[in-house]
Parts: C-alpha cells; sequence; structure tokens
C-alpha cells in the first residue's frame, strides 16, 4: 500500500483545471494529473493511453477529460475510455482531501461506487 | 419514439471508423438483433495514424486498432471477413466475393472512399504509391529508408503530414502541389501561409507545380507542369479520394458524387442507411452538402445512423472538427471559417502556440489552432451553444478562454 502524497492545498487547483504531478515527485514511474471538477478531485496517469500528449492540458467537464490531441475521453473517476480514438483505459488513483490538503494515493485504486 | 418494429438483423458494410462506430452505437444504445460488420481487412483500426505515428514505425498494426477481437465476441457482433459485392433491397441480401450472402432487414453502408490514382502518362499502381489503406501505408514504409528521394503530390493533409514523416525518416522530399497556398480552403489563408513555409524550413523542397508525366522503373523522372523535371526514387500521390458508391449502384440507390443521405442517414431505401466517407447529405430542399471527409465526421455520421436506427434521438449536432499533425505542429479547425467577418488571432502564428477565431456577429464561427488545443475546445463550446464574445477578449492571451465558455 503506497502511502499519500500531499500534491496541493485543497482550493487550488480552480474548478475545470488540473495539476501535473510529476513521477518522481511521489515515487511513481508515471506522471500523474490530478483534476479538481463539480467539487471533486480525481487523478489519472497523465500521459494519453492512445497519444503523445499530457492529460492535465485536457478539457475538464461533466466528470470527464478530453485529450487536447485527438480528443479521446476519458472517465475521471474509473479512467474508462468514454470516446475514440483512446481505446485503453487511464490508470486512475485514489485522492483525497485531509486536513485542506489533497493528498494523492499514487497505484491505488480509487474507491468504486458502482 | 418511432413505432416501427425494430429490424432483426443488422448488416453494416465497411469497417472504417463510421461502420465500426455504427455497430458499437447499435449495441450500446441497446439494439439486441443480430448485428455483422462486414470488412476485407478484418478488425477495424484507425487511419490517422497510417501518415504519421504507424508510418514512423512509433506505433504498430494492433496499435492502430480501434477494438480486438475480444469485443466483438463480447458484444455479440459477428465480424466477417470479406467483401461485399452486390445488395439486393428487394431481397434484404448482401453478395459477398466469398459467393455468400448475408440476409438482414437493415443495411447501413460505410464503405468509405475510393483512393484517387494519379492519372498522367507514365503512372501506374506500381510506380504511384496512395495511402489510405494500411496495406498502402505498409507498401510506402517499406521503401522510406533514409536517404530515399520521394516526390509527393498534392500538399493537402495526406500529401503533407507524409512529407513531415518521410523527412523524419531521413527522405530527401520533394513536395508539389498546384496550388501556391495548399489547404487555404481548410485551414484559411493565413494559417496556410504558416504551415506550408514549415516544409521549406524543414528541408523539403517544395514547388508550386502539377506533374505531367512520369517515366522510368524507378528511379524515376517526372516532369512538372512548371517544365523541370525531378528525378526520385518513390512518389507518393495524395490526391484525395472519391466517395465508394459502387455497392449502393448495385442496388439502385440514388447517388451523386457519395450515396445520398437523408439528415438521419437514411438512403432512397428506407431500410438502408450509409454514413462516412461514402454517404452525402441531401437536405429535403434538394441542397447537395459537401462530404466532410474527417475523422470525427465519420465517427458522427455512423452514431447518427444507429440512432436513426433504432428510433432514437439523434446525437447533439457539434461543429465540424478535424486536426493534423506535421514538423511537431498539432493542428486543429473547428468550426466554418467562411464568410463575412473578422479574423481575430490570439499570439502570433509563426510563433506557435497561437489561434485564429473567425467572429461574425459578436460570436464565435470558426477557429484554427496550431498547438493549442484548449483554444479550439473552447471555440468549439463558444460556437455550439452560440455564446457573445468580445474579441479583445479572445486575442488576449492573459484571459482564460474556459472562463469564456463557463462565464
Amino acid at each position: 500500500m503506497s502511502s499519500g502524497f500531499p500534491v496541493a492545498a485543497d482550493g487550488d487547483i480552480e474548478d475545470g483545471e488540473a495539476l501535473l504531478v510529476e513521477g518522481d515527485d511521489i515515487e511513481f514511474g508515471e506522471d500523474i494529473a490530478v483534476f479538481y471538477d463539480g467539487g471533486e478531485y480525481f487523478a489519472l496517469n497523465d500521459k494519453c493511453t492512445h497519444g503523445d500528449a499530457s492529460l492535465a492540458d485536457g478539457w475538464v467537464e461533466d466528470g470527464e477529460v478530453e485529450c487536447p490531441m485527438h480528443s479521446g475521453k476519458f472517465c475521471l473517476k474509473s479512467g474508462k475510455v468514454l470516446s475514440m480514438p483512446a481505446t485503453v483505459p487511464a490508470p486512475a488513483h485514489k485522492v483525497e482531501v485531509v486536513d485542506g490538503k489533497v493528498v494523492l494515493y499514487p497505484g491505488v485504486e480509487p474507491e468504486s461506487d458502482e | 419514439m418511432s413505432t416501427t418494429p425494430l429490424p432483426s438483423r443488422i448488416t453494416v458494410v465497411g469497417g472504417g471508423l463510421a461502420g465500426f462506430t455504427a455497430v458499437s452505437e447499435l449495441r450500446s444504445r441497446g439494439y439486441d438483433g443480430a448485428l455483422t460488420l462486414l470488412d476485407p481487412e478484418g478488425i477495424p483500426y484507425d487511419r490517422p495514424p497510417l501518415s504519421k505515428d504507424f508510418m514512423l514505425g512509433a506505433v504498430d498494426e494492433t496499435q492502430i486498432r480501434l477494438t480486438d477481437a475480444g469485443w466483438f465476441e463480447t458484444n455479440s457482433v459477428e465480424l466477417v471477413e470479406a467483401r461485399a459485392t452486390g445488395l439486393s433491397t428487394a431481397r434484404g441480401v448482401v453478395q459477398l466475393d466469398s459467393g455468400d450472402e448475408i440476409s438482414s432487414d437493415a443495411v447501413v453502408i460505410t464503405v468509405g472512399g475510393v483512393v484517387n490514382r494519379l492519372n498522367v502518362p507514365g503512372a501506374s499502381e506500381e510506380s504511384v504509391h496512395v495511402l489510405r489503406d494500411l496495406e498502402h501505408a505498409l507498401a510506402l514504409r517499406a521503401v522510406l529508408t533514409p536517404g530515399v528521394r520521394i516526390l509527393i503530390i498534392g500538399a493537402g493533409l495526406i500529401g503533407a503530414e507524409t512529407a513531415s514523416t518521410a523527412l523524419a525518416l531521413g527522405a530527401e522530399v520533394t513536395l508539389v502541389d498546384p496550388s501556391p497556398l495548399p489547404l487555404a480552403k481548410a485551414v484559411g489563408p493565413l494559417v496556410a501561409e504558416v504551415l506550408h513555409a514549415e516544409h521549406t524550413k524543414r528541408g523539403i523542397r517544395t514547388v508550386a507545380a502539377g506533374v505531367s508525366e512520369i517515366e522510368g522503373d524507378g528511379p524515376y523522372r517526372a516532369t512538372l507542369t512548371s517544365g523541370e523535371t525531378v528525378e526520385v526514387d518513390v512518389i507518393l500521390a495524395g490526391v484525395g479520394s472519391k466517395a465508394n458508391t459502387a455497392l449502393a449502384e448495385t442496388a439502385g440507390l440514388a447517388t451523386n458524387s457519395g450515396i445520398l443521405v437523408d439528415e438521419f442517414g437514411r438512403t432512397s431505401n428506407p431500410s438502408v442507411f450509409a454514413a462516412g466517407d461514402a454517404a452525402r447529405q441531401v437536405l429535403d430542399d434538394g441542397t447537395l452538402l459537401r462530404r466532410a471527409e474527417h475523422w470525427e465526421a465519420a465517427q458522427k455520421s455512423g452514431a447518427a445512423v444507429a440512432a436513426a436506427i433504432l428510433g432514437q434521438d439523434a446525437p447533439k449536432e457539434t461543429p465540424e472538427w478535424f486536426w493534423s499533425d506535421r514538423h511537431g505542429a498539432h493542428v486543429e479547425v473547428v468550426g466554418s471559417l467562411d464568410g463575412d467577418g473578422e479574423t481575430v488571432i490570439r499570439g502570433s502564428l509563426g510563433e506557435p502556440p497561437a489561434v485564429l477565431f473567425h467572429v461574425a456577429d459578436g460570436k464565435v464561427r470558426g477557429a484554427v489552432s496550431i498547438n493549442d488545443s484548449t483554444a479550439v475546445r473552447a471555440a468549439k463550446r463558444l460556437i455550439a451553444d452560440q455564446i457573445p464574445v468580445d474579441p479583445a477578449n479572445l486575442a488576449d492571451p492573459t484571459i482564460n478562454l474556459k472562463k469564456l465558455v463557463r462565464a
């Protein structure tokens, strides 16, 4: 079980925006994008599973992120592909607010409410 | 909701993006009847990478697939690897090159386009490559070795992208197009100028000319309409494509440089639909629309046909969108650049990221970006929702365009 890394203060990431967290800073092999959408935080691997693009630069809306290159869409919560040309889901990570800090757990699956 | 009974068996002919979208949307929208996808190339794949990452060798055949074999099993879609040679609407039968027939109550034709060949003396399938299908890409990739001399005819999307890729692979590239400003219609003259100039900056020789004759059997001598001759090892013609109407014609469906369809993708026969590059929409008053021939247009029309067959509401219309990647620049276009209006530039087009907006009556009608995807995604929403904007805000790089959408 990976421990959490505080990556921002709650409120630092504006609605519909994302913070790019470098893999080196969180002892993780991949960069992770932390999104704030509709009052909730989400985290996915930053690199789009389709092309060489950063999902942190994507368009965040209604629980989805649209890749800035070719508009593949991913569910922010699960990383599931919602629109082609992406076909491979983006790995999702647990992120939560603890004592006013946004804490990211790289490699830990987010809790599913399904 | 439609009261017409749903077809119990649907056959989709052509497994490109439109066809694959149609079958996957039929299933995701709840259709549980028999569903067949027919394509001689087998598992559907994505074509845009063929001129770029696939040609470069950055991704392989399996990585450009739109899905895998397991998907067909999971979704109970039968994938038939054969070519349709005829369609009999009276019998509800698609004839295959294997001699077999497939019966169904509804047919969706998504056979795409037929690539144009260069039609000048000396040009043949052996001497001049084209690029539309995987096999074309494999053939071209095999000969794009360092130092090879390639002549690319046509500097539109395919020609320009392949020129960039060939250069990256170490080829010596000559890019010719009769237009001095290729793509001016698609991206507007200001952006077209910047993009076309980039070829020369990177070391590609561009000539504003066509080709009048090809001699030899490799190396080739191509005579340009400017009078000069060019000696090359490889020739690629990127001179567009036509709608594939052959199957529709066997069924006597109405065609006119495309299979004619209404806004729901229905052809002149109510049980036959068409989508993607093969289809061309005709309005109620008889006006023929231009075929979009872009990736997203194929996807949207495939989804629209699925909704129409099931009697469901059509997906929300969105402004036309396409992209191109060349020389490290990611170019996107959304909406329309035609018509009266003012041009608003954010940044400097020669030093991307930069965006050009076409604004009329205080609303964005179209936009082109070089390396600024967020701007185009904002523009798409500004166009779709007709949100009034102050051009000064669009031009100000310190203003977050997302805020203009969400204001």
